[in-house]
């Protein structure tokens, strides 16, 4: 009786959408383990943590933060591909609320001073983020009023708001040196600062989706947007609320992002994470373009996922370029994961050896 | 009248976003010509196609892949590989011809492997194709980091074989408009693919497998199409196509690099929806394509002639049309729902749709009236030439900078290209005198030399001297900068030049152009 209680338990294991992404991140550290000596050394200087293992955190949070808001997005049977587009916008709202004398006809001399911001602290941090939810809603409109499809929809702003981005600040780069703002990318409570945001924002996804029924509306508009409206689930705004929050995301990584580097970049900014987002997303197992049923912390893990196999390369020494063909091969090894054949043959190992334990 | 309009209308509908296309091109030219003498020129007009071959090529093959019901994202990145393998190739003295067939076979290679990824191992088209354009830049990262230059004789002929206009043109000077070799093969894969798409039974199978959320695809399978094969093949001519593309531009640039073909993928599928076709999949013609090349090439010609608007205006813009032609697109299917489902319903359906259509046609219209007021007002200002919509960048005067170090300068600074295609040289002595140099006219300026010290140990703390600054020069585009700085201090000199539009300048260097110019005086603009 306790084997094949056991073995329901591997089974309810292997079915879980965590299984796959966890699989994936310690088949990846495993391999660090292997060629990398103290991969996983965490030294302590100066009350902070340092490590391989934390850089795969710190630098992962801009992407874990656009993930939390694909999830739902990708949930609805949607996806988003201007979340760096947004992601530039917010950085140059950022820079300008902060320094604005680029809008002057002679730029000024940037103040190397990290108490000098020219709007208070607490605009500088509101209105990008208001920015990146009308960002939001704006996709959000298209997609769920307009009908039109998500990944159309979305390309517009991902097109135009790098422009927008560079119109902002008069295709200038700004450099921040405000020290409040330069904390949140750069500053360490024992772990880097950028975690806790990150963490904090992930709780509020999980409660908005976990203990409201918003995560219940969305996954049911994902499976059948028809018979949610029959059901009496307003689609519409469902639909408007994901795209919204997952701007809101954006504008949490664009701020990460533009303080960890401390300058304003609408050039590069967030360039091609959306890709990085989508693919932690489905790493994470939520079905892109089918929708329906998602997991907050898979999407985490796939993020996760992802920074540790460029982190893992940097730590063996292939080139910063190189990387993206390392990238592109794993991403292939680890979607072919979730191909229906490789599920099947799991599936059926794992079924097998519950047939063997209930045999004996 | 307007009735029978209306009925042939409603009875070609299918093309009514490739008409919206053809129109919108020769309003926008026509109104461009108005405003712009520049446009006026044949050649400038010429040039429009002089530009395109590797978008048509590219998004020729995007828009079979999208009528199939698929996306191709990897374009860019087989782009880059192509270039740049070929490039290398070339320097390590391979023949032209077997190089470019082995770059062609490449980029089949990689389209056969990603549609077997797509077709049997079902892999979403969006994340193999992703991949793909992954591995196609890196790789060719790791084959070369920085820009290679092709001096290979077939590729120097190639580039500069022009087709003379009869009419246009005198054949004994061998003068005037022309168009080049490119064009015609581009045009060549237009009209055959044209010919696959429209007359043969692969074509017809690609159109039935694309649109209605994949359920066409399970009717032709059950149809007994060959859905698995057609949709490999497609794959198979997309990666023919971008690696024709990137044949197309080492042929364009003489170069070949990484970062060639970066974000291309945007302008390609952007181009494809511009052209009348439904990224739903099932419907469009490919022919559109050329329009909607031509439409983006348009913008961007209009931007640079014009003069004034930053270059970053070109993607608003390209936004804005996507956009119109998105709802154009909505209001046809939505005509279609509509007959099948009665009168009354689509009234009140097509409001909304008919509400998007003329909000974004009422943005676009607001957005090309500012563009010809600005471009009204400083057309008479602005002396752009009427066959400069090339950039023909000045040559760099590195020995006049050399000199300024020489002579005692510490900074010597010198930014070469844009849109007005200056060349300007800057030197900054310890003793706080700034002498500048545009070609036309000298300038100077003095500062406190403490300032100079500022600005020098703020250099030098970015790391100036240190490995992590270095030079990522490359061929600009057409209207980036070229940047070439070289420091004194301390007794340790560096010269690093840099190319803006791109990413793989560290970062720190625009930190300094940026702290540079603030000290810098600046030119009287050209009369």
């Amino acid at each position: 009786m306790r084997q094949s209680k056991s073995s329901v338990d591997w089974r309810k294991i292997t079915e879980s959408k965590l299984f796959f992404p966890i699989v994936a991140l310690v088949l990846i550290l495993l391999v660090d383990l292997i060629i990398i000596p103290n991969f996983f050394q965490i030294t302590f200087q100066q009350g902070h943590l340092y490590g391989n293992l934390i850089d795969i955190l710190r630098n992962s949070t801009p992407v874990i933060a656009l993930a939390i808001g694909m999830t739902l997005v990708i949930a609805t049977g949607g996806v988003d591909l201007s979340v760096g587009a947004i992601m530039a916008i917010v950085s140059s709202v950022a820079a300008l609320l902060m320094n604005p004398f680029v809008l002057g006809t002679q730029l000024q001399a940037i103040k190397n001073d990290p108490t000098y911001s020219y709007s208070p602290f607490w605009l500088v941090l509101l209105l990008p983020l208001i920015v990146a939810t009308i960002c939001g809603l704006w996709n959000g409109l298209l997609v769920a009023y307009g009908k039109i499809q998500p990944m159309v929809a979305t390309l517009i702003l991902m097109i135009s708001g790098r422009g927008i981005a560079q119109l902002i600040t008069n295709s200038q780069k700004i450099q921040i040196f405000y020290g409040p703002f330069v904390y949140i990318g750069n500053g360490w409570l024992l772990v880097p600062f950028s975690l806790y945001i990150v963490a904090f924002l992930c709780a509020l996804a999980w409660l908005l989706t976990r203990r409201t029924s918003i995560g219940l509306f969305i996954e049911s508009v994902g499976v059948n947007a028809r018979s949610s409206l029959f059901s009496g689930i307003d689609e519409k705004k469902v639909k408007l609320f994901a795209y919204m929050f997952c701007g809101f995301c954006a504008g949490i990584a664009g701020l990460i992002g533009t303080s960890n580097i401390s300058t304003s970049d609408a050039t590069s900014m967030g360039l091609n994470l959306e890709l990085d987002a989508i693919l932690a997303v489905v790493i994470g197992g939520t079905l892109l373009g089918a929708g329906g049923r998602f997991s907050l912390l898979a999407s985490v893990i796939g993020a996760l996922v992802m920074q540790a196999v460029t982190t893992s390369m940097y730590a063996i020494g292939v080139s910063a370029n190189s990387i993206l063909a390392v990238k592109g091969v794993v991403v292939i090894l680890l979607i072919l994961l979730y191909a229906q054949q490789v599920q099947d043959f799991i599936r059926r190992i794992t079924g097998r050896t519950k047939l063997k334990e209930t045999q004996s | 009248m307007m009735q029978n309009l209306g009925i042939s209308v409603s009875r070609n509908r299918r093309l009514l976003p490739l008409s919206a296309a053809i129109i919108l091109f020769f309003l926008a030219y026509a109104l461009g010509a108005a405003y712009l003498p520049g446009m006026r020129d044949t050649q400038v007009f010429l040039n429009l196609f002089n530009q395109t071959p590797y978008l048509l090529v590219a998004v020729v093959g995007e828009t079979l892949v999208v009528i199939s019901g698929g996306i191709d994202l990897s374009v860019g990145g087989i782009v880059a590989l192509t270039t740049t393998a070929s490039a290398a190739l070339l320097r390590g003295g391979g023949e032209p011809w077997p190089v470019m067939l082995l770059m062609l076979v490449i980029g089949m290679a990689m389209g056969t492997i990603m549609g077997y990824f797509i077709t049997y191992l079902k892999v979403q088209p969006f994340i193999a194709t992703l991949a793909g354009m992954w591995i196609g830049r890196g790789l060719a990262y790791t084959i070369s980091n920085e820009s290679i230059a092709i001096y290979d004789p077939t590729y120097v002929l190639l580039q500069g074989t022009k087709i003379l206009i009869p009419g246009l043109s005198d054949v004994a000077t061998k003068k005037g408009d022309y168009i080049t070799l490119s064009v015609i093969v581009a045009l060549l894969v237009l009209a055959a693919a044209i010919y696959m798409a429209h007359y043969t039974r692969f074509g017809r199978t690609i159109y039935s497998i694309g649109g209605n959320n994949g359920a066409n695809e399970q009717s032709a399978r059950l149809m007994g199409l060959p859905v698995n094969r057609t949709k490999v093949l497609v794959y198979t001519f997309n990666g023919f196509c971008s690696a024709l593309a990137g044949i197309f531009l080492s042929i364009y640039t003489r170069s070949g690099q990484g970062l060639l073909g970066n974000t291309m993928e945007l302008t390609v599928i952007a181009a494809v929806v511009i052209g009348g076709t439904a990224l739903t999949g099932g419907e469009g013609y490919v022919f559109g394509a050329l329009f909607g090349v031509l439409i983006t090439i348009l913008i961007q010609t209009m931007i640079q002639i014009q003069g004034t608007l930053i270059t970053w205006w070109t993607l608003i813009a390209v936004g804005l049309i996507t956009l119109f032609f998105i709802g154009l697109q909505s209001v046809i299917a939505n005509l279609k729902i509509g007959q099948a489902t009665g009168r009354k319903k689509r009234a009140a359906m097509s409001r909304r749709q008919q509400a998007l259509l003329f909000g974004g046609g009422a943005i676009v219209v607001v957005a090309v009236v500012m563009f010809v007021f600005s471009g009204s007002n400083s057309g008479s200002t602005s002396a752009v030439t009427p066959t400069s919509s090339a950039c023909q960048l000045k040559p760099f005067r590195q020995d006049q900078a050399a000199g300024l170090m020489k002579d005692g300068a510490v900074i010597a600074y010198e930014r070469n290209g844009g849109v007005n295609c200056i060349d300007e040289v800057y030197g900054i002595y310890s003793d706080g005198r700034i002498v500048g140099d545009n070609g036309t006219q000298k300038i100077e300026r003095q500062v406190a030399p403490a300032d100079v010290d500022k600005l020098l140990s703020f250099i030098s703390n970015l790391g100036w001297f240190t490995d992590n600054m270095y030079t990522a020069s490359h061929v600009p585009c057409s209207v980036c900068y070229t940047y070439f700085t070289s420091v004194a201090y301390k007794g340790q000199a560096k010269t690093i030049s840099c190319v803006d539009g791109g990413t793989d300048c560290p970062a720190e260097y625009w930190l300094m152009t940026g702290q540079l110019s603030t000290i810098l005086p600046s030119f009287a603009p050209a009369p």
